[in-house]
């Protein structure tokens, strides 16, 4: 079987810690993910006095964690203000991946956080995302297990509860996942669409991606160059949220937010469209397209779960 | 979310930055007192640019015309924004400049553009526009400023230098992501004044921005989702008033993608939510707060639910509507609930016992459908 391709980094086996692991979220997070699969190695929390977590191993700094178990990978659950510190503590520990759920982290911040990650070479998917996965392999975050399911589409999503539900319909339509990859809804973040398409399209074992966008920013136009740039030969099926948005509100996520020409409906599917990707406004129609493009060709079809 | 430009320059006003003098008006029936002197600019508050080209900035000489002006922008539409309130201002004049700091996104830098031939044409004299892209700090800003101002060859840079300057402190001082002033006025015997002004602030940094909190809780009728978010911690925005259906919903983009999917079926959902369900931890106050603004929807003749739970058990969840609906009798309109996840058939049973108070679909075309079945029956 042909080598997958994933973002740097992750590989089903990747050694992980939680970072905010004693904390409620984090505890019961921790053990989802080993649940799923996912190596978790261990934990860091800068408060608890605890050494130990259900059977895991809690340290007071990345810097420890990383020596003790040699982590590659950090999943930081910790609140929005404490977000920087948290990937300022994993990068300065040497970690190369880390993904951050919070919601409602400053821009300032994450404008300092890119730089850091940047700086040292590591990938960072967030703020504001419920994850990625490896689907069957690998789970930082938390996506929904009815969603997951292995399969022959690479998944970008800026939104966590859209993306469930077009994944979930899919999944019922025998089509799952190669690589899912929940950027965020937050206008600074660590990986953008345009990041993630390089490798969905050397990956062997990806037939189709499908974007899930939504009004605001310009993730979907640079994705759109970048289908360009990289002569893209798979299909890609993009439904984008919000064509009922008013200009100047803000709708749950920090970045859907439109100003002026910046970030219309219009502005995305004309971009994404005339770099070849068939895009949707309804979720039904979206399906029905992959499922007739896809699903005919990928040879990967999965029994529905 | 942006400021209305009368909040933002008396936001900056108070640190002593130059705006013109003026005044807020929600009627026509106004006095401007002698500090505000003739001649009067008259501008429509509404969140959006390009608000003099659509004819929502007006000029008054006399009481008449302002009271006309008033008169006509108030309750007026422009841009699909209604006009709740005019800030009347004295009117100023100079060389009029622009200057604007902006975060680029994508990479994460910030923009500083600055020209010495501003006004509404500012798009018209493109190549004027001096720009720098440096890195997200004060000190590489006003670096990049003075650089950009020294090209300018005009007595007047040495108070451009001044105003940009204060600006910059301004914008980082309040964490916005966007400041536009344009035109920036500088008078030949020195002063400087903002002529009009955008302000994007960063939603995520109220929390630590006190004075901005203070502005939206007192200005709450002029901003109600954000002020909203900061009584309740979730987002509840009326996009119709006049829609006819109520949405109680998770997730931003799934929430926005209903609003889309009632519009390919030509419906108008009355309302935006994202409730946060693995934020209710067995309090139904969200929901009841939901319930009850939708009931006030004068127009809403359906209530459409929908969860998909990843992680939330759904029987927790029914056991919370059930208690909510309880608690808001007068919303008396069928509601349908699209539910997902773990917990289903618990759910199913605790909605049984508690003899049905909504009906439960499990696919999310189907519940569309039902939820706006009581619609389609009305018509003829």
């Amino acid at each position: 079987m042909t080598a997958a391709v994933h973002l740097p980094f992750v590989t089903p086996d990747v050694a992980t810690i939680v970072q905010g692991m004693t904390g409620r979220t984090g505890r019961r997070h921790a053990q989802l993910m080993r649940a799923y699969g996912t190596r978790i190695v261990g934990g860091v929390s800068v408060r608890s006095d605890s050494d130990e977590v259900d059977g895991l191993p809690v340290f007071k700094t990345c810097t420890e964690a990383v020596a003790a178990t040699g982590a590659v990978a950090s999943v930081a659950m910790v609140p929005p203000l404490s977000v920087l510190d948290a990937v300022r503590d994993a990068v300065m520990a040497g970690i190369k991946l880390i993904v951050t759920i919070a919601e409602g982290m400053p821009v300032r911040d994450a404008v300092a956080a890119l730089e850091i990650v940047r700086t040292a070479g590591a990938r960072w998917v967030g703020p504001s995302t419920p994850g990625l996965a490896i689907p069957g392999r690998l789970k930082l975050g938390f996506l929904p297990d009815v969603s997951l399911h292995p399969g022959p589409l690479g998944i970008m999503a800026k939104s966590g509860t859209l993306s469930y539900e077009v994944c979930h319909r899919l999944v019922g339509r025998g089509l799952g996942q190669s690589l899912w990859v929940g950027v965020g809804g937050d206008p600074v973040k660590g990986t953008r669409f345009a990041d993630i398409l390089p490798f969905m399209l050397t990956d062997p074992h990806t037939h189709g991606i499908v974007v899930i966008g939504e009004i605001g920013g310009s993730e979907e136009e640079e994705l759109a160059a970048a289908m360009r740039a990289l002569r893209c030969a798979k299909p890609v099926y993009a439904l984008i949220a919000g064509r009922t948005v008013r200009e100047g509100v803000t709708m749950g996520h920090a970045g859907a937010m439109i100003a002026g020409d910046v970030g219309t409906i219009a502005s995305k599917t004309e971009a994404l469209a005339s770099a070849g990707a068939q895009v949707f406004t309804r979720i039904r129609d979206l399906v029905d397209a992959v499922a007739a493009g896809v699903g005919k060709t990928s040879g990967e079809l999965v029994p529905p779960i | 979310m942006m400021l209305l430009e009368h909040d933002a320059k008396e936001l900056l006003a108070a640190d002593g930055v130059p705006v013109p003098t003026g005044m807020l008006a929600t009627t026509a029936d106004v006095e401007p007192p002698p500090a505000i002197p003739i001649p009067w600019m008259v501008k429509a508050q509404i969140p959006v640019g390009g608000r003099g080209k659509a004819g929502g900035i007006r000029r008054a000489e006399t009481a008449a015309e302002l009271r006309q002006s008033l008169n006509e922008l108030l309750c007026r539409t422009i841009k699909g924004q209604t006009v709740r309130a005019c800030r009347i201002e004295q009117c100023v004049e100079g060389l009029e400049c622009y200057f604007s700091l902006s975060l680029d996104a994508t990479q994460g830098r910030l923009r500083v553009l600055l020209s010495s031939q501003g006004g509404v044409d500012v798009e018209a004299h493109a190549e004027g526009v001096r720009s720098a892209d440096v890195a997200f700090c004060e000190r590489e800003a006003i670096e990049a400023a003075h650089r950009l101002a020294g090209t300018i060859a005009s007595p007047a840079r040495g108070t451009i230098i001044r105003a940009t300057e204060r600006l910059i402190a301004e914008y980082f001082a309040f964490e916005a992501t966007l400041l536009e002033v344009n035109p920036l006025f500088i008078r030949p015997d020195g002063p400087w004044t903002v002529g009009d002004l955008k302000l994007v602030i960063d939603d995520n940094a109220l929390v630590r921005q006190p004075r901005l909190r203070d502005l939206i809780r007192r200005r709450a009728e002029a901003y109600p989702e954000t002020s909203l978010k900061l009584d309740h911690g979730f987002d509840f925005v009326v996009v119709d008033p006049e829609g006819e259906i109520g949405l109680l919903t998770t997730g931003a983009g799934l929430s926005m993608q209903m609003l889309d999917e009632l519009a390919e079926r030509g419906h108008r959902a009355f309302n935006f939510c994202d409730i946060r369900t693995g934020e209710l931890r067995g309090d139904p106050a969200r929901l009841i707060h939901v319930f009850r603004w939708i009931a006030a929807g004068p127009k809403v003749r359906s209530v459409l639910i929908n969860f998909f739970a990843g992680i939330t058990h759904l029987g927790e969840v029914a056991k919370l509507l059930v208690e909510a609906l309880k608690a808001v009798p007068e919303l008396r309109v069928p509601v349908t609930a699209r539910l997902i996840g773990n917990g289903y058939d618990e759910a199913i049973a605790v909605f049984a016992a508690a003899g049905n108070p909504l009906r439960v679909e499990p696919d999310l075309d189907c519940a569309i459908e039902l939820a706006l079945a009581p619609l389609t029956k009305a018509r003829p």
